[in-house]
């Protein structure tokens, strides 16, 4: 086996082409729940980080892994760099639930990667779109074991607006969101 | 000869000589999963997504840019050393005189107008890419005293599946700056050579480019795919 090459920071630099035109609204080749998740992210001192490319990849509403695309698009991945106040915003659709071949059960969830500057490798994670009660098989979930931490990754559902799901991502100290090594 | 695994090359999230990692890096171990069968699929890049010419960052401008003229040429292989195909490469880098054409640089050097430093092309059937630009300068930055990043173009590649995404650096052979420079020193010994480009002047045009190679090895895309 080779070695893989080292990651390395994206840096304050990368080229705004590198984020896509519309690139928070993710495409799909069917129909589906329409939502939106929304949050902000924030360092070590509760400070938005503003300089993050925050990038998405997710199935579609019935559960199957998008493949192909639409125009210059890949459909299913989302790409956006994060606000002057740390914030992103992707629309898309609600994520199906999926199983590995051995037959684990995967929830409703969306892959996470986040770049930014002080970063030198990728923050990865996944985020839930369904309450604590109802993923506890997911085999994260199982990983992570303390419900303290896996409510770290649960998208909150907002009370007024129901297709709107709030996820703050805190990369370091209080609250700090799980992150994975896949 | 032990084979030299992923977590003995990748850089740590927190290395205190690089100043922005101490407010951003997670300071809680990572949790180990199998890559999902999500992360395992991943996102088709249309043909049409990229133009041949997005190769040749030499020909955006009325005139040639300022600088070394160089080919880029590399493969990009998983760790079993099975041929990446048809996936996406993204580059971005300073110009000649180590200036990037973005809001935030406010290193006092010349821009380019012909020059805007970024491209992205797709590997073909062998995983090979070809790339034309002009090496980079060096440049300031605020981390330490003559903090200078030594001359890179970096590098955002999307593999063939979610799992192999990663974003790295390339650096020149024989580069002085690599020495203090803390980005490229938080790898591990045994991963740093492997971000140093080798000259290939086989791929240079006699006369106009030097030629440079650069292969990349992303982690092991599952059988089938």
């Amino acid at each position: 086996m080779a070695a893989p090459t080292p990651s390395q920071t994206v840096g304050p630099f990368f080229a705004g082409e590198l984020v896509w035109r519309d690139g928070g609204k993710v495409l799909f080749p069917g129909q589906g729940q329409r939502i939106v998740l929304k949050g902000r992210v924030l360092d070590g001192a509760g400070e938005p980080v503003v300089d993050a490319l925050f990038e998405t990849w997710q199935a579609d509403a019935s559960g199957k892994f998008p493949s192909g695309g639409e125009g210059d698009r890949p459909y299913g991945y989302g790409r956006v760099s994060t606000d002057a106040g740390g914030g992103y915003t992707i629309e898309t659709v609600m994520p199906g639930t999926f199983k590995s071949q051995s037959g684990e059960a995967y929830a409703p969830q969306i892959s996470v990667s986040i770049f930014a500057r002080g970063l030198l490798k990728a923050a990865r994670t996944r985020v839930f779109l369904a309450p604590l009660d109802a993923i506890k098989d997911d085999p994260l979930v199982r990983a992570i074991g303390d419900p303290e931490r896996v409510r770290t990754l649960i998208a909150a559902r907002d009370a007024a607006d129901p297709k709107l799901y709030r996820w703050d991502v805190r990369l370091r100290g209080a609250g700090e969101a799980v992150f994975i090594e896949i | 000869m032990a084979a030299t695994r992923a977590a003995d090359v990748h850089p740590p999230y927190h290395y205190p000589d690089y100043k922005s990692t101490r407010l951003r890096a997670p300071a809680q171990a990572t949790v180990r999963v199998a890559p999902s069968p999500l992360e395992l699929a991943g996102p088709a890049f249309p043909k049409t997504f990229v133009k041949e010419s997005e190769a040749d960052l030499t020909t955006w401008g009325k005139s040639a840019p300022l600088g070394e003229k160089m080919v880029l040429v590399g493969r990009v292989l998983d760790e079993g050393g099975r041929p990446v195909r048809r996936s996406l490469i993204e580059v971005w880098q300073a110009n000649a005189s180590g200036r990037y054409p973005h809001p935030v640089d406010n290193h006092d050097a010349p821009l380019d107008p012909n020059f805007l430093g970024k491209g992205q092309v797709l590997t073909d059937d062998e995983g090979r890419y070809r790339i034309v630009t002009v090496k980079p300068g060096a440049y300031p930055w605020q981390n330490h005293a003559f903090a200078w990043r030594p001359a890179h173009i970096h590098f955002s590649l999307f593999g063939n599946t979610y799992a192999q995404r990663v974003i790295t650096q390339m650096f020149f052979p024989g580069d002085p700056l690599l020495a203090i420079d803390p980005i490229f020193n938080s790898v591990p010994v045994a991963g740093r050579k492997l971000l140093i480009a080798e000259l290939d002047l086989e791929h240079g045009v006699e006369g106009v480019a030097l030629g440079y190679r650069f292969d990349m090895v992303l982690h092991a895309t599952p059988m089938g795919v």
